[in-house]
């Protein structure tokens, strides 16, 4: 049986397949964003093709196929979302407009020439209905039923598909949504009708609003692709599972995604650090920095002890969405990213990018000097191989490009691609540098992880930059998404708001929410024909000092939870605050907010094949030579063909190791070597 | 580009780092603190300047908190003269020695070493919970002199080589209410300091003193021309502008004005307030480093946004503030400045705005909301605990600027949109009030070509039995905040209170008692319009209708375009004879 990890990216659907023999293969079909499976189908059939099996026979043989997708990232980047209608709180319908006053984020507030933000709900499709939930969970007035069926109906007649509900409250006291969602279908049946409860229980109006919303905006898109997908499918021959992945890296049957679109946001990108894990446990490597470099972003996640971070502190374009997401920090910098000078003469790269459409100069249609022209002129990319020959590059045309920033700079084209490449790491060693200390680490302590199109090009000099001592570039790395979705787990997070201080709180209220949660997870595991026995718990709880506006998410051991117990927490917290924050005060009084859980079961595990091994001599792989620009001097470097590398090989640098869909730098002063699951590990 | 010495990337690098820096200081600050103020309304401030008090890095804070604090590292390091070393902390709130806007605004200043030699000095600066004094959070009107308003600390070590002085700081907390609170925040704001410590010396062992102090003189020269470039494209000549605040708070219903001379001289912006008031009984009065500060930033938001990020002492150097001691805009010892940084803060920004909208109309920014703040002191039956609220819930929002209408929810100018609003639920979770009503507010907001963000309405009721409250930080009543080339103003605001029967009117900078079961309600102003209303879009015009922002009669009367009540369509020919009519 095979294994398949499709990622449904922006460009391009990538497609991983896992044959029986452990060998893994690569494919690539264009992205067709109006129908997606199109696109998936087509990278299907390519694998098809390549094992000689008609589609059906290839199909019937895959047991598993987990897919990520940008569906859902895009569709509410590009607004195109359905119309949404949203159900409230009388005199509360602007809690998503006036959202706590936010400007965007990352525009000076020097800068107050901005277009004021539009919510995806406009003012006249959010309707208030008298009801009202008090603080304690207790109701002043009953939920108007004639009001909510008369707005459900109101939202019917303007066109809606899809309609939020979200009263106050309703972490504490979900029947008022509950009974307006059962109206809205009984009124208005075809729309798909999402309650704020549901999608993120916890307290804090704007923020439960205001992601309820973008899930309801994106949900009839989801909805339709998932049913879509899965029936051209199964039709195809497909008889195995399909798993979709989470924002918060876990994976989830198609069914449970229906009615939770929010929870697909970031699907892809959520999966690459599931794949730097499973490489760091299998190299040795506690601590990981996994860098994602594609053409246009740079995804990076910290991963401390095998544990992949998630926060719900997230922002998607515009947007806030406060359920849990794996902590991927992104910024514009990628192999499209434009250089340009700015308002102080300076040079810049990033975050304005060329994208697929028209790409960097040197792909003949674009103009504009990018990443991948200056890593051209400089020697890096071997103008007859990029994608193994696929993508000619045009040197001349890269130069042209670059010569645009060269001369007002009054530097030659080969320093200002020396420049432009500097720049791009330095802005991508930094967001480095704040991701860790954010967290309270110090990125020597760490190794780092390189995928995507242009990460292993850059990679080691972001690690030279930094001082982080060892790079593993795995051979798979243009495909980096759809490889750490072979390592994924299955499961949710739960979780439920209960304010109270540490010692007045009801241990009884505690341990009956975390048995609800249990239930609730037990049974969705159920549903997928996962026994309870292999379903892993953990608990954790958001705990502030009394007054404090911010948790801190403490872990919390299995079992009933104790007056001891509550002791040894209230230890964790103070620690936790202290590692993060430089600062504890073990003298004042604590309290919690939200106790969650997170339920998860390991896949079966994987196995690759192995590679053939040789000596350290790399000679026999040599390629050819070429000059390179390190630092200003042109190097005559050697070029490896990494399809005939050896497990043991050891390369010195300066050298270049090409593959059909991955170049991998190795500046002066690291050392490579190749591991038998041909992974490249540069150490300085 | 002759001449440097620093490479550019090199001059990038260092550049951002200090930024960032800065951005990680208010992360810190932001995830511990427990002051409202701080915590979730950001009213807080940070940044880097250079041991002669050279601004280096200021990417967000509140103008008032810190782009005047040159003023109060000079004082210090003149005051500390060879005595400071490694690990310590000076404290101060004082604006007389310290040049702190108001008293609540603690400001905890760290010297940064680099091999022996003194070469920066950070600040983290915010609003504490308390400050002492005869009402909580520093707005009470009514102060005899400034000692009334609170405790005052000179710049003092409360930190010494690393090391608490923990008398000392008992000292300074024994004279607040809610000591535990401000101790957290305190040690917060410490944090913030010894992190931009660590990154500073981090970033001048990698680079080296020379080229990282060479970086900075590069890019204070780069702004300075920037800036002076940008200031030479507007006319030569001086533009004037006038505004005030509703009353001093102890002389009743006699307004406050700041005046503005502005005058363009080739590459220099200099910015003359000498016609002010003079300084008042009342606790309006700004001290010079807060006149300055507000005044910068205001010009900073004319400029290219594209400079936005770079904002450094070589914007400073371009433009010269002048307010004559005495007056207003640069008190002297013992005014009183509790409001200051709301009133007159926000008319000295006004006025700024104002001018250069004149002067420069394609980069018009009009007023924006006033700040309808108040303060309450009571005791919540819940737990027998007291509590202050404030908050900037009930503000208004932005302003409209050329080309966009003002930005939806954000408060006063002073906040710069740095501040947030809280949730409802935390709200009424923390203290003894219930939020009734909370939404915009229909044709409330300047009208214009581009026009204000709108107003907000706000009612609660207060279940928390006797309490007191300073509408202090209120403004707005009766004084309107500017439209920009021939826009409308910021309408009016008002506040009542709601016993029983009896609604009552309430005004800003009073002390008002409060009862059990008082409803308070807000009608805070939008912010003010760029433009003609008669040249509005007509199509924005009914999207506003849509909208419920702007009343069918509103969109008629004062925009000029007649809108089918039944379809909300626009009726094309009745707005083109009505517009054509005037």
């Amino acid at each position: 049986m095979k294994r398949i990890c499709i990622d449904i990216g922006g460009t391009f659907t990538d497609c991983l397949v896992l044959d029986e023999s452990g060998t893994l293969s690569l494919f690539k079909a264009p992205t067709t964003p109006d129908n997606p499976t199109d696109g998936l189908l087509n990278a299907l059939q390519k694998a098809a093709q390549v094992y000689e099996q008609p589609m059906n026979a290839f199909l019937g043989d895959v047991n598993l196929l987990m897919q990520g997708t940008t569906l859902a990232t895009n569709t509410l980047l590009t607004r195109r979302g359905a119309k949404t209608g949203l159900i409230t709180t009388k005199n509360f319908r602007d809690v998503i407009d006036l959202r706590r006053g936010i400007r965007p984020v990352g525009v000076s507030m020097y800068n107050v020439f901005i277009p004021p933000y539009e919510p995806l709900v406009p003012r006249w499709l959010r309707l208030g209905v008298d009801e009202r939930v008090l603080y304690d969970g207790s109701v002043l007035t009953p939920l108007n039923e004639q009001e909510t069926r008369e707005a459900a109906l109101k939202l019917k007649a303007e066109g809606c598909q899809t309609v939020a509900v979200g009263f106050l409250y309703s972490y504490l006291h979900p029947e008022h949504e509950k009974r307006a969602v059962e109206i809205i279908k009984e009124v208005f049946p075809e729309a798909h009708a999402i309650a704020s409860h549901e999608i993120l229980p916890v307290w804090r109006e704007f923020e439960r609003f205001t992601t309820t919303v973008v899930s309801a905006y994106v949900e009839p898109v989801i909805a339709r692709h998932l049913t879509n997908m899965e029936s051209r499918l199964r039709n195809a021959g497909f008889k195995g599972s399909v798993l979709m992945i989470l924002a918060n890296g876990m994976v989830q049957t198609v069914n449970q995604c229906l009615g939770r679109a929010v929870t697909l946001l970031n699907s892809g990108p959520a999966a690459a650090p599931s794949g730097a894990v499973h490489l760091g446990r299998g190299i040795g490597l506690g601590n990981v920095v996994s860098v994602d470099m594609g053409g246009t972003s740079f995804d990076v996640v910290l991963v401390k002890d095998g544990v992949i971070p998630t926060t719900s502190e997230n922002w998607v374009g515009d947007d806030r969405v406060a359920i849990k997401m794996v902590d991927v920090h992104t910024i514009g910098a990628g192999g499209g990213s434009i250089a340009w000078i700015d308002s102080l003469g300076l040079l810049r790269v990033g975050p304005g990018s060329a994208g697929a459409d028209p790409g960097p100069a040197c792909y003949g249609k674009g103009v504009e000097p990018t990443t991948t022209d200056a890593d051209l002129v400089l020697g890096y990319l071997p103008h007859d191989y990029f994608l193994g020959g696929d993508i000619p590059l045009d040197v001349d045309a890269a130069r042209r490009a670059i010569k645009k920033v060269a001369d007002p700079l009054g530097m030659s084209v080969e320093e200002a691609a020396q420049s432009m490449f500097t720049t791009i790491n330095h802005v991508m060693a930094d967001q480095i540098t704040a991701v860790l200390t954010k967290r309270g680490f110090d990125v020597r302590d760490f190794s780092m992880v390189a995928g995507g199109g242009a990460g292993p090009v850059h990679a080691a000099a972001m690690a030279q930059a930094l001082g982080i001592p060892t790079v593993v570039v795995p051979s798979v790395a243009a495909l980096y998404s759809a490889y750490g979705m072979f390592a994924m787990d299955i499961g949710r997070d739960y979780a439920r708001s209960y304010i109270s201080r540490a010692d007045s709180l009801d241990l009884d209220k505690v341990n009956a929410l975390y048995a609800e949660m249990e239930a609730e997870a037990y049974a969705a595991f159920a549903d997928m024909g996962v026994a309870k026995d292999s379903v892993s718990i953990t608990r954790s709880a958001d705990m502030r000092y009394v007054g404090q506006f911010h948790e801190v998410e403490v872990e919390i051991s299995a079992g009933a939870v104790s007056a001891d117990g509550v002791k040894d927490i209230l230890q964790a917290f103070h620690r936790q605050h202290e590692r993060l924050f430089e600062f504890s005060m073990p003298f004042l009084k604590v309290e919690f907010s939200t106790f969650r859980l997170k339920a998860s079961s390991p896949k079966a595990p994987f196995a690759l094949k192995k590679i053939a091994t040789g000596g350290k001599d790399p000679a026999a792989a040599l390629k050819r030579r070429r000059k390179c620009i390190f630092s200003g001097t042109s190097v005559d470097t050697p070029i490896y063909d990494g399809e005939r590398l050896l497990a043991g090989n050891v390369i010195e640098g300066p050298a270049i190791i090409e593959e059909r869909t991955t170049t991998v730098l190795v500046p002066a002063g690291f050392r490579c070597t190749v591991d038998e699951l041909k992974n490249y590990v540069l150490q300085q | 580009m002759a001449d440097k010495k620093v490479d550019l990337t090199t001059l990038n690098t260092v550049w951002h780092s200090l930024q960032n820096t800065c951005m990680e200081m208010r992360h810190l600050i932001d995830r511990t603190a427990q002051n409202y103020l701080i915590g979730q309304l950001h009213d807080v401030s940070v940044g880097i300047w250079t041991a002669t008090g050279d601004t280096v890095a200021v990417p967000v804070g509140l103008p008032v908190q810190f782009l005047g604090a040159q003023f109060a590292v000079k004082e210090i390091v003149k005051k500390f003269q060879g005595n400071l070393e490694p690990g310590d902390v000076i404290l101060t709130n004082d604006p007389y020695k310290g040049a702190t806007g108001h008293l609540p605004d603690w400001g905890f200043f760290r010297p940064i070493f680099y091999k022996g030699e003194l070469l920066f000095m950070t600040l983290a600066r915010a609003h504490q919970q308390d400050t002492g004094g005869a009402f909580p959070g520093g707005y009470f009107p009514n102060a005899y002199d400034i000692h009334a308003e609170g405790v005052m600390i000179p710049p003092i070590k409360v930190w010494s080589a690393g090391r608490e002085r923990t008398d000392v700081m008992e000292l300074i907390w024994n004279q607040v209410r809610f000591p535990h609170g401000v101790q957290i925040d305190n040690a917060a704001m410490i944090a913030a300091t010894k992190l931009a410590d660590q990154r500073v010396v981090a970033l001048l062992d990698k680079y080296g003193k020379d080229v990282v102090m060479e970086c900075i003189s590069d890019m204070f020269e780069r702004t300075e021309r920037a800036v002076r470039a940008e200031i030479g494209m507007i006319p030569d000549g001086t533009y004037a502008a006038e505004s005030a605040t509703d009353d001093d708070g102890t002389e009743l219903d006699v307004p406050v004005w700041v005046r503005l001379d502005l005058t363009v001289k080739g590459d220099q912006l200099i910015l003359d307030f000498s016609r002010s008031d003079a300084q008042r009984k009342g606790f309006v009065n700004s001290i010079y480093a807060g006149t300055y500060g507000n005044a910068i930033a205001a010009v900073c938001m004319t400029l290219d946004p594209a400079l936005a990020d770079y904002h450094n002492e070589g914007t400073q150097r371009a433009i010269t503030v002048i307010a004559p001691e005495g007056s207003v805009v640069a008190c002297k010892y013992p005014a009183t400045v509790g409001a200051a940084p709301v009133n007159v803060g926000n008319q000295i920004m006004e006025v700024v705005l104002d001018a250069l909208s004149k002067a420069r109309p394609e980069r018009a920014v009009a007023a924006w909301s006033k700040h309808r703040g108040d303060y309450v002191f009571a005791v919540d039956p819940r737990t027998g605990e007291r509590y202050v609220r404030t908050s900037f819930d009930y503000d208004g929002s932005g302003g409209a600027v050329w080309g966009y209408d003002g930005y939806q929810g954000l408060s006063g100018l002073t906040t710069l949109g740095a501040v947030n609003r809280s949730n409802v639920e935390e709200v009424e979770t923390r203290i003894p009030w219930r939020i009734i009503k909370w939404e915009f507010l229909t044709d409330q907001m300047g009208a214009g070509r581009w026009r204000g963000g709108p107003g907000v309405y706000w009612e609660a009721e207060h279940y928390g039995r006797e309490a007191a409250m300073a509408t202090g930080s209120s403004d707005g009543d009766e004084m309107l905040g500017f439209g920009a080339l021939g826009g409308e103003p910021t309408p009016a605001c008002r506040t009542y209170i709601k016993r029983g029967e009896e609604t009552m009117r309430i005004r800003p900078h009073r002390m008002v008692p409060m009862k059990d079961n008082d409803v308070v309600i807000k009608f805070s102003s939008g912010g003010g319009g760029v433009g003609p209303a008669s040249g509005r879009d007509p199509e924005m015009v009914r999207m506003d209708v849509k909208k419920e922002l702007v009343s069918i009669k509103a969109a008629r009367e004062t925009y000029k375009v007649v809108i089918d009540p039944e379809t909300l369509e626009v009726d094309r020919k009745a707005t083109e004879e009505l517009r054509a009519a005037k």
